[in-house]
């Protein structure tokens, strides 16, 4: 891969500075406030920089000025020592930086990956045969070869940005921008993306510029810029950037729950160095506990509650199996005998990656897809004699008996709320409150206007909007995280006793993660009776879920209380599924001889850690 | 709702139809149509209807598949048909039954049009089912190419093709999503009149139409950023090729058109006798 590069169209433009902004500002039209107001900064060759900031502090506007595909208004931009604010130069520089967006489903151009590939190296004129070269070392670099001939949209998520990295690649930039590129993905493929990304730097000498939420990521760069409000605020490396936890509070992003569990754990007597990778945490307890004379500690077992006790209204499904497009060669398994039980009052957490079957499932708890035998037109296969009549899945909500023709469905939508993945999408309405209102005019047509009036407020008040100030507004003037709100207000106004969200934080920064959460846990304690999560974050399943589920390839994997399933590291990971922080420390304690068994919260993991400190002996 | 929707009909098989090059192929229908409207004889699109079923032969499609096509049209079939079985005139009288008059020149005739008419659509389908979206696009576009020469945007049109067919699937599966979220909100979209029905549809649309302007947003910014330019200077690295395989095809095409126009000559000499009833117009 290095040959090919060094071989390849590297420009002669002796900089050695690859990028750099001198007091650049931007404005979008219409608007008074820069986006990026004043930004300075200077970006070596072969540096991999990462740049973190809250949603809307100017990351995306600063990688499409740094690209060529924005204009700074002020300042001055060169990349690669080409000029930006000359016209001429806006194609040079585009042939020498790609940049790969979010939504892996907008960035390509054609129905078969190897002509996708094609795209940028035709449009710049290159040869045919040379054209060929460049799609196989560019599917090469992603590990995407065996796909050449395969159609985008039948891949999963993390596989398409590899291809659009690779589309990217074709064109041969010395830059590669990444724009908050693993923001849809699952843990599976953010991995994916992020290796090909660190291998492209370390390998290629490619210039990296990662724009992310996770600071896992971030923590791979040689340096870390923070944005606040369109400027720079911090720089530094990545971990003297997070070990100054308090700075960034300041800055709208959060404190890394590292940070929280090391503050928790001092607070207990035990006082480790700043740290940021689970590893180095683990070591420093360790060093802690050898100091102390122990050499081997565990903490206390406490015995667990019992999973919550069945009510009035759980949800029971039996021997579910689903298939899409059955009768056609595309046939797909999404279920196969799936047994599930959800007991009244729970925080019910469903895990799996993308096409594990996951959305299916949920779609049946309110049938929207319907049981076979619930289906007006269906009727039971003839049996011969002495056969056994097939045994079909059943599902039953509350009192809802789902294989029940007659069963309704529409109260039992009523019922069973369900907020689907970025659900501001589905916002259509002139104003807010004609939007949260849907749902009530269609499951309650006799309600008086006065009534649906006081709902619709009463549930915006609920996510924690003004009712005053929003409900006159159209949805789309509103900011990103206030429509996911006025979103999830549409769906529990009709006060639903059982609330399913599917990944109801996908998106958004940490801040905003965290205050999504806060919300459900609100709405679970006023609002629904039960609430359901699908998710891919597994600290935010770890701390929030009474139990939760994990599914692969359409089978149930387990169902346990997080403290079980979590403690089963080495079968998660090749599901292609990620592990709580602490579940890492836990780990990387256990080859110190630690044996800590907690609830992987960061709370219940210091106490258990600070519990097994207090009853440690030294051994001398 | 939209869940069995596989795009376009295009049936996945490795056959001798299937290999032949896109621009060929759809040269070859339009010489099969060409063929099927200057036969002027029963002779005549006996010949297109054996070449159209042995092409369906060794295109490996089930049969089955090909005739759903034809069910499409079946409502124009039998309109056709009824409306010549009872207006064309003719001396041998069937039946007469007060102002009604049934020939057999109207009966044989309404025949020689459905089975015109619906070879046609066997045809047209068989291409589809043969032919990916995408190779029929880059067919079509290297086929229009001499349109370049009177300044007609060629490349463009073919872009807006192909980014077309790539989006097809995605925007299902989005409209799919929407229609699952409005429904989840109560929202019914199966009962009702039309009014009400149309009306049901505004919290599909509005939604898909905004989503649809955000990805063409995505999109555009992603192709600058690869270096769109709709620049004469473009290359293409698919290239379409002829091959053996092509040039048997391309013959047998030619003999079709040639048999059609002999057996509109000949259709005396071949049974005078029945000449009277094969030739129809």
């Amino acid at each position: 891969m290095e040959k090919q590069q060094t071989a390849g169209t590297t420009p002669q433009y002796g900089s050695e500075i690859a990028l750099a902004f001198e007091n650049v500002k931007f404005f979008y039209p219409e608007s008074q406030t820069a986006a990026v107001d004043g930004v300075s900064l200077s970006v070596k060759r072969g540096e991999f920089v990462s740049i973190i900031g809250h949603n809307g502090s100017g990351k995306s506007t600063l990688a499409r000025l740094a690209c060529g595909l924005l204009q700074a208004d002020e300042g001055r931009i060169s990349v690669l020592g080409l000029d930006l604010s000359d016209e001429k130069n806006v194609a040079e520089v585009r042939r020498h930086t790609g940049i790969v967006f979010q939504n892996p489903d907008n960035q390509t151009v054609a129905s078969i990956v190897e002509d996708d590939v094609a795209f940028g190296p035709e449009n710049l004129g290159v040869e045919r045969e040379e054209i060929g070269r460049r799609i196989e070392w560019a599917l090469e670099s992603v590990g995407m070869t065996k796909y050449r001939h395969a159609t985008p949209s039948r891949l999963s998520g993390g596989q398409k940005q590899r291809i659009a990295v690779a589309g990217m690649l074709a064109i041969r930039p010395d830059i590669l921008i990444l724009d908050e590129s693993t923001a849809m993905l699952d843990p599976r493929g953010r991995r994916e993306v992020i290796d090909v990304v660190r291998r492209l730097n370390s390998e290629a000498g490619m210039t990296i510029l990662l724009i992310t939420h996770f600071m896992e990521e971030a923590l791979l760069a040689d340096r870390t810029i923070v944005m606040n409000r369109g400027s720079i605020v911090l720089q530094g490396t990545p971990d003297d950037i997070f070990e100054n936890g308090e700075a960034l509070t300041t800055y709208n992003l959060c404190l890394p729950e590292i940070t929280e569990i090391s503050r928790m754990l001092a607070a207990g007597g035990i006082a480790v160095p700043p740290c940021l990778r689970p590893e180095e945490l683990a070591s420093h307890i360790a060093a802690c506990a050898k100091e102390r004379g122990y050499s081997t500690l565990a903490s206390p077992r406490t015995p667990r509650a019992a999973a919550p006790k069945n009510g009035a209204w759980d949800i029971d499904v039996k021997d579910l199996s689903y298939t899409y497009s059955a009768s056609s060669p595309f046939a797909s398994h999404a279920l196969r005998g799936v047994d599930l039980h959800i007991g009244d009052g729970e925080f019910f957490g469903i895990i799996g990656h993308t096409g594990s079957g996951k959305s299916t499932l949920i779609q049946h708890l309110n049938a929207l897809i319907k049981l076979p035998q619930a289906n007006k037109k269906y009727k039971p296969p003839k049996l011969k004699k002495g056969q056994t009549p097939p045994t079909m899945p059943q599902i039953t909500v509350g009192e809802y008996d789902l294989a029940d023709k007659k069963c309704n469905f529409l109260s039992l939508r009523a019922d069973v709320g369900m907020v689907f993945q970025y659900p501001e999408y589905q916002l259509f309405a002139e104003t807010v409150e004609e939007d949260v209102a849907f749902g009530l005019k269609n499951f309650f047509k006799d309600m008086s206007a006065e009534e649906r009036r006081e709902r619709v407020r009463a549930a915006i008040a609920a996510v924690g909007l003004d009712p005053g100030e929003v409900c006159g507004k159209s949805p789309f003037d509103l900011s990103g995280g206030q429509k996911r709100r006025v979103a999830i207000a549409g769906v529990i106004v009709t006060r639903p006793k059982i609330l399913v969200l599917d990944e109801p934080a996908a998106g958004l920064d940490p801040l905003g993660k965290r205050e999504i959460m806060e919300l459900l846990h609100k709405l679970h304690s006023e609002w629904c009776r039960t609430v359901i999560i699908v998710s891919h974050d597994m600290d935010e399943i770890a701390c929030n879920c009474t139990r939760a589920f994990v599914v692969s390839e359409g089978r149930i994997f387990c169902c346990d209380a997080p403290h079980e399933l979590f403690a089963r590291y080495d079968e998660l990971i090749p599901l292609g599924l990620d592990v709580p922080l602490t579940a890492k420390i836990c780990r990387a304690l256990g080859e110190y001889g630690i044996d800590i068994d907690c609830d992987y919260t960061p709370r219940g993991f210091a106490d258990a850690v600070i519990a097994a400190f207090k009853g440690g002996r030294a051994d001398a | 709702m939209l869940n069995d929707v596989t795009f376009g009909q295009y049936y996945p098989a490795q056959s001798f139809a299937h290999r032949l090059d896109p621009r060929l192929k759809l040269l070859m229908l339009i010489a099969y149509i060409v063929a099927l409207f200057i036969a002027k004889t029963f002779y005549g699109l006996a010949l297109c209807a054996l070449f159209a079923v042995f092409a369906v032969f060794i295109s490996k499609v089930p049969f089955g598949a090909v005739l759903r096509s034809v069910k499409g049209v079946i409502f124009l079939l039998a309109f056709t048909a009824v409306l010549n079985v009872f207006f064309h005139g003719g001396e041998n009288v069937l039946v007469q039954w007060g102002v009604i008059r049934i020939c057999l020149e109207g009966v044989l005739f309404a025949v020689f049009l459905m089975i015109r008419l619906a070879f046609l659509v066997i045809g047209s389908a068989l291409l589809t089912l043969t032919t990916t979206p995408v190779s029929l696009t880059d067919g079509i576009e290297s086929l229009l190419k001499p349109l370049t020469w009177i300044k007609f945007p060629v490349h463009a049109l073919a872009l807006i093709m192909s980014i077309a067919l790539r989006f097809i699937p995605t925007l299902i599966d989005e409209t799919n999503r929407i229609i699952s979220a409005q429904k989840a909100r109560g929202a019914d979209f199966e009962s009702g009149n039309i009014v009400k029905r149309v009306k049901a549809i505004i919290p599909i649309l509005i939604p898909l139409l905004i989503s649809a302007f955000r990805r063409a947003d995505e999109l555009g910014d992603a192709m600058d950023a690869r270096c769109y330019t709709n620049s004469p200077h473009r290359t293409k690295y698919k290239k379409l090729t002829f091959t053996w395989r092509d040039l048997v095809a391309a013959v047998a095409a030619a003999a079709l058109i040639a048999g059609a126009v002999l057996f509109n000559v000949y259709a005396y000499d071949i049974w005078p006798a029945a000449y009277g009833y094969v030739v129809m117009l």
